[in-house]
């Protein structure tokens, strides 16, 4: 008989989701209230966008990629979105040009990246410059969004109330939706498998005849449009677009993949993850935030170990799976 | 994978039936509070003077987090003392838009809101009980005043501005120039972005000073302190003497910026009063026990410049 | 000839760039390029020398290259222009001769300058605060050589700084040890503590690196993360100023007529170039950039050669950390530093070191530094919005790695040829 095995490759996802789990029991016993279903619908209302925008680094994670440009993004979709709406453009409109101009600019960064080979960190650093500058040009203070009857349509009627005080939000439902598609996307469809399987060798991937070139800027394409969609969440959420905002927001999106068990060369990992990479991020910080004594500093510090740590697990599976693949 | 997905559907809904079987301490008035971030000594010393009450007041029981100068986080500290119950909330806004949607929240929970430092753009004004602090436009304000009876009628100005977009840097440009808007030989000649910090406003200061008006230069207005102490450093450097060649006001009134204008390196500070926890925590009690308060409470500034700053002045600054 | 010209090819592009820039500022900005000899005011001469802060002389002599090339003279000088108008002739006399090595760190730091004369203009800026940069560029240079990256340097720098600011403000209070020493020489623990912190950071990532094989990019995430973090705990989320003369001339004082800064980038980057040019050591690192598998089978620690680089990257990096708070006097936790990591990877590129490792430039690099630098403070100089300098800053870095990048030459040669040929058979 068959013993059964539990999957190396779900090692890494498993572990997130434990971490998760620990960190909330951790909150739920040293902290009044922490265990009400509010805090973890919060995780979501305040982490939707980023969430967003981690699926579309994930992916291009997974093509062994990487996106620099997402913050910027965000930043400079929720101002475009903010001033054109406060010169009096109907706010569909701005939302759909703030798209377009964000899967136009992924499409580009892809495209300088595969034709002529220039390395993707590099790409999307300058693009991440580039876009925040132009935030900038289009408003150097913030702006918001007052009376637009799109927005106060999407506050009042497409937010669904569990209870006193508990929404759930259009944005996490939107969230929810580009993750579930996002995950069909990758796990079920001829491209989605395309993308693993540059990650996981580029060049054999050539050979099998995958059309690389186009998958991937197709998915620095996805990258983009999901910063651009993760900047009209972060638009919705906040009534305002500021070009300051989500400074460095990358690093935590690619902090938020390696926890949710992608490994950075690409390949392998689960779109799926970035979820659980997401929430854990944010429950350590509402746990920092909760106890209201210790530095929050401590955040990125904490941040940055768990980082260590996920690192390290994946390196001991990766040498662990070889080995196996060996000895057959 | 279908199996996976019931185990955490499963885990889930066991934590979510853990919840909300704690009890806290109710004598005590539970305060949130969330800092903008650590970015310069007059930030430091308002945190310090609020953890400093705090601790002071056995009535109070103060949860504090520090944002590093990014909304989302403060959006985040406010949700989250929501959710924890707290009875008062005070933050100090990282930028004025964006804050409607948590304080319609807060007040949906019936927990009170009290600004400190900066104001916050919202359409009902109900949303938030208090302001207390600073008015940057008035320090602006103050500032151009001081030139206009120190400097008289013809001045060429050099303008450090602050972050590029933030309150107190667009405030404190449109106080200034209201006040010199009448007075055309007063003239902002150069006008760049120091970032509030050091580095930048010493590296704008050499640029400025290598520019072909520089020897026109008579006045050097900073948004702060940081940038113009950066400044000085910088006009030192190109053998001009800051203080008499350029006339150097800058706002906040930290403790090395008296110490420049005690060395005669600096002119004017004008304050911006950090030190509010006394102030913050008297209103808090009050909104408590169910008083009226006033909407906006200025905090107690002042001009300094060399007329009324001394030796136990600088000594007797706590930041 | 063909040699040379191949060992300075790399070096075309961003110089033509560098070139058309400065032509831009030349044509443009106005007092660009004036630069001006400035005197050693007098005063702070005498201070500087004698070490007493009290009565200036002045219009009196400042140090001359004949007194200071004999150290014992100058000292003695010193003590004579000091005596002379201080009137505390013993005192200043034992404080100049005690003090005599320590000549040039002497107060302040502002404008101290062993010749007594130093250049002052708007290139001479462009050289002192790129330092920074150049700096970092010399240690990331190596680390891409590598096939590596180091995205922690700017942590780095936040965490040299918080420890030297933190330090030396204990030795001014007196409650470290070494304060005996007297505050011209103490200045030597901080820097110290600094550069072997800074090294101890490297030595983490090259462990992470080299010694667990983890992606360099992800491996030094952590301390960027982190980092940050760690400088704000150590200085308790303070500014820390400090006015210790030794510590301030590092990025404040002059010699040789330029400022010290760019005297410790020129040290740095001869011992690089030396390093690297005269020792198997630069061969190994571009080899196992190449390919490392294919090296150790050579023979060669590749393992060893990826983590001294990342030693030389922290190293380096806590050059600069110290640099940028020497340069205003203060430890500044949350802004120093900030996003220079970014600036040394352009830098690096800009340089024509490639990402993929393999070939390194350290010149370019440091040619690459200057170019942004520049951009900067022709923004300044033209009251562009800091904010939106990132904008012509991201083209030109697009455009010359484009240029450097042999595909684009290829599809861009490939398109002229074909038009050669058209125009040919018409």
């Amino acid at each position: 008989m068959k013993k059964f095995k539990f999957p190396m490759r779900y090692v890494p996802i498993s572990a997130t989701i434990l971490v998760f789990f620990v960190v909330y029991l951790i909150g739920i016993i040293s902290f009044d209230n922490f265990g009400s279903p509010k805090v973890f619908l919060d995780l979501f209302i305040d982490n939707a966008y980023l969430g967003i925008a981690v699926i579309g680094t994930a992916l291009v994670i997974l093509t062994g990629g990487i996106d620099l440009s997402v913050g910027s993004i965000i930043a400079f979709t929720s101002i475009l979105i903010a001033k054109m709406i406060e010169s009096g453009c109907n706010a569909l409109w701005a939302i759909a040009l703030a798209l377009v101009i964000g899967i136009l600019f992924g499409m580009l960064q892809g495209w300088l990246i595969h034709c002529f080979s220039l390395p993707p960190f590099l790409v999307t650093l300058a693009g991440m410059f580039f876009i925040r500058g132009c935030g900038f040009i289009v408003s150097e203070k913030s702006i918001p969004i007052k009376n637009d009857r799109v927005f106060d349509f999407i506050q009042n009627n497409l937010t669904v109330t569990l209870g006193k005080g508990l929404h759930l939000r259009f944005i996490v439902i939107l969230y929810i939706v580009v993750l579930v598609i996002a995950i069909v996307f990758s796990q079920r469809t001829r491209a989605g498998r395309s993308i693993y399987a540059i990650g996981d060798n580029e060049l054999a991937a050539t050979l099998m005849g995958i059309p690389v070139g186009r998958t991937k800027i197709l998915t620095y394409t996805i990258a983009g449009f999901c910063s651009a969609l993760a900047g009209v969440v972060y638009a919705i959420y906040l009534k305002a677009g500021n070009p300051l905002n989500c400074v460095g927001l990358e690093m935590d999106a690619i902090a938020a993949v390696v926890i949710g068990g992608t490994l950075l060369t690409g390949g392998v990992g689960y779109v799926f993850g970035s979820l659980f990479g997401v929430l854990v991020l944010g429950l350590i910080q509402t746990l920092i935030i909760f106890d209201g004594r210790i530095n929050s500093w401590w955040t990125r510090i904490i941040v940055g170990l768990l980082v260590l740590a996920f690192i390290f697990m994946q390196n001991l599976i990766t040498k662990i799976s070889k080995s196996k693949s060996k000895s057959h | 994978m279908n199996k996976f997905a019931t185990v955490i559907m499963a885990a889930a809904a066991a934590t979510l039936l853990v919840a909300g079987c704690s009890k806290s301490d109710s004598s005590k008035i539970k305060v949130g509070f969330s800092q903008v971030g650590a970015e310069s000594d007059w930030r430091k010393a308002s945190t310090e003077s609020i953890k400093g009450e705090a601790a002071k007041r056995p009535n109070i029981e103060l949860t504090f987090s520090d944002a590093q100068q990014k909304q989302e986080n403060q959006i985040k500290a406010i949700r989250n003392f929501i959710t924890k119950g707290v009875d008062v909330i005070s933050f100090s806004p990282v930028v004025a838009t964006g804050f409607e949607d948590v304080l319609k929240e807060a007040k949906e929970a019936g927990i009170p809101v009290v600004l400190f430092d900066r104001a916050v753009d919202v359409s009902e004004p109900d949303l938030y009980k208090s302001l207390i602090g600073s008015d940057f436009v008035e320090e602006g304000r103050r500032a151009g005043r001081w030139v206009l009876d120190n400097v008289g009628e013809n001045a060429n100005v050099a303008e450090l501005v602050g972050t590029v977009g933030s309150a107190p840097a667009i405030d404190r440009k449109k106080g200034f120039e209201e006040i010199i808007k009448d007075h055309p030989g007063i003239k902002i000649i150069k006008s760049q972005s120091g970032d509030f910090t050091r580095a930048k406003g010493k590296e704008v200061m050499e640029s400025f000073l290598k520019s072909p008006e520089a020897d026109q230069i008579n006045v050097l207005f900073a948004h702060n302190d940081d940038m113009a102490l950066g400044a000085i450093q910088a006009i030192e450097e190109a053998g001009k003497k800051p203080g008499k060649d350029i006339i150097i006001i800058s706002i906040d009134g930290v403790k090395s910026m008296f110490q420049a204008i005690l060395d005669g390196k600096a002119n004017c500070t004008v304050e911006c009063n950090p030190l509010i926890g006394a102030q913050l925590f008297d209103v808090i009690e009050k909104i408590h026990a169910g008083e009226t308060v006033p909407s906006y409470i200025p905090s107690q500034e002042g001009v300094y410049d060399t007329k009324n700053i001394t030796k136990e002045v600088v000594d007797g600054r706590m930041y | 000839m063909n040699k040379t010209s191949n060992k300075f090819r790399h070096l075309v592009w961003p110089l033509v760039s560098l070139a058309l820039l400065l032509l831009f500022n030349a044509l443009f900005t106005k007092n660009f390029f004036k630069i001006e000899i400035k005197k050693q005011d007098s005063a702070q001469a005498v201070q500087a020398l004698s070490g007493t802060a009290e009565s200036p002389r002045p219009g009196t002599s400042w140090i001359t290259p004949e007194n200071y090339e004999a150290a014992g003279d100058s000292a003695e000088a010193a003590a004579n222009a000091a005596s002379e108008n201080a009137g505390a002739a013993a005192n200043a006399a034992s404080d100049a001769a005690g003090q005599q090595q320590a000549v040039p760190e002497k107060k302040d730091g502002n404008g101290v300058s062993i010749f007594g004369y130093y250049l002052y203009g708007t290139p001479i800026d462009i050289l002192n605060q790129g330092s920074k940069v150049m700096v970092l560029a010399i240690g990331m240079t190596l680390v891409i050589a590598t096939g590596g990256i180091d995205i922690s340097v700017g942590a780095v720098m936040a965490i040299a700084g918080a420890i030297a600011a933190l330090l030396i403000s204990m030795l001014d209070a007196g409650n470290c040890p070494g304060a005996s020493m007297g505050p011209a020489f103490y200045w030597i623990i901080p820097v110290a503590a600094a550069l072997v912190l800074s090294s101890i950071a490297g030595f983490w990532n090259g462990m992470l690196v080299a010694g667990f094989g983890i992606q360099p990019m992800v491996a030094t995430l952590v301390l960027m993360v982190a980092g940050r973090g760690v400088a704000q705990l150590i200085t308790d989320g303070q500014i820390i100023t400090f006015d210790n003369p030794g510590l301030v001339f590092l990025c404040n004082g002059h010699a040789l007529f330029l400022p010290f800064s760019v005297w410790i980038v020129v040290t740095m980057y001869v011992i690089a170039g030396l390093l690297t040019r005269k020792t198997a050591f630069g061969l190994f690192i571009e080899s196992v950039g190449n390919n490392e598998r294919a090296s150790r089978y050579a023979g060669i620690e590749a393992r060893r050669i990826k983590w001294l680089t990342y030693v030389i990257c922290g190293f380096c990096a806590g050059v600069a950390g110290l640099l940028a708070a020497s340069n205003i006097k203060c430890a500044d936790s949350n802004n120093a530093g900030l996003n220079l990591e970014l600036d040394a990877i352009l830098a690096t590129v800009i340089g024509g070191t490639s990402m993929a490792g393999g070939r390194f430039f350290l010149s370019g690099s440091l040619v690459g530094a200057i170019l942004i630098q520049t951009l900067t403070t022709t923004m300044y100089m033209k009251n562009v919005s800091p904010a939106i300098v990132q904008v012509p800053k991201a083209m030109v870095v697009i455009i010359v790695c484009l240029l450097q990048s042999p595909v684009f030459r290829a599809k861009v040669l490939s398109v002229f040829a074909s038009k050669a040929a058209k125009g040919g058979v018409q």
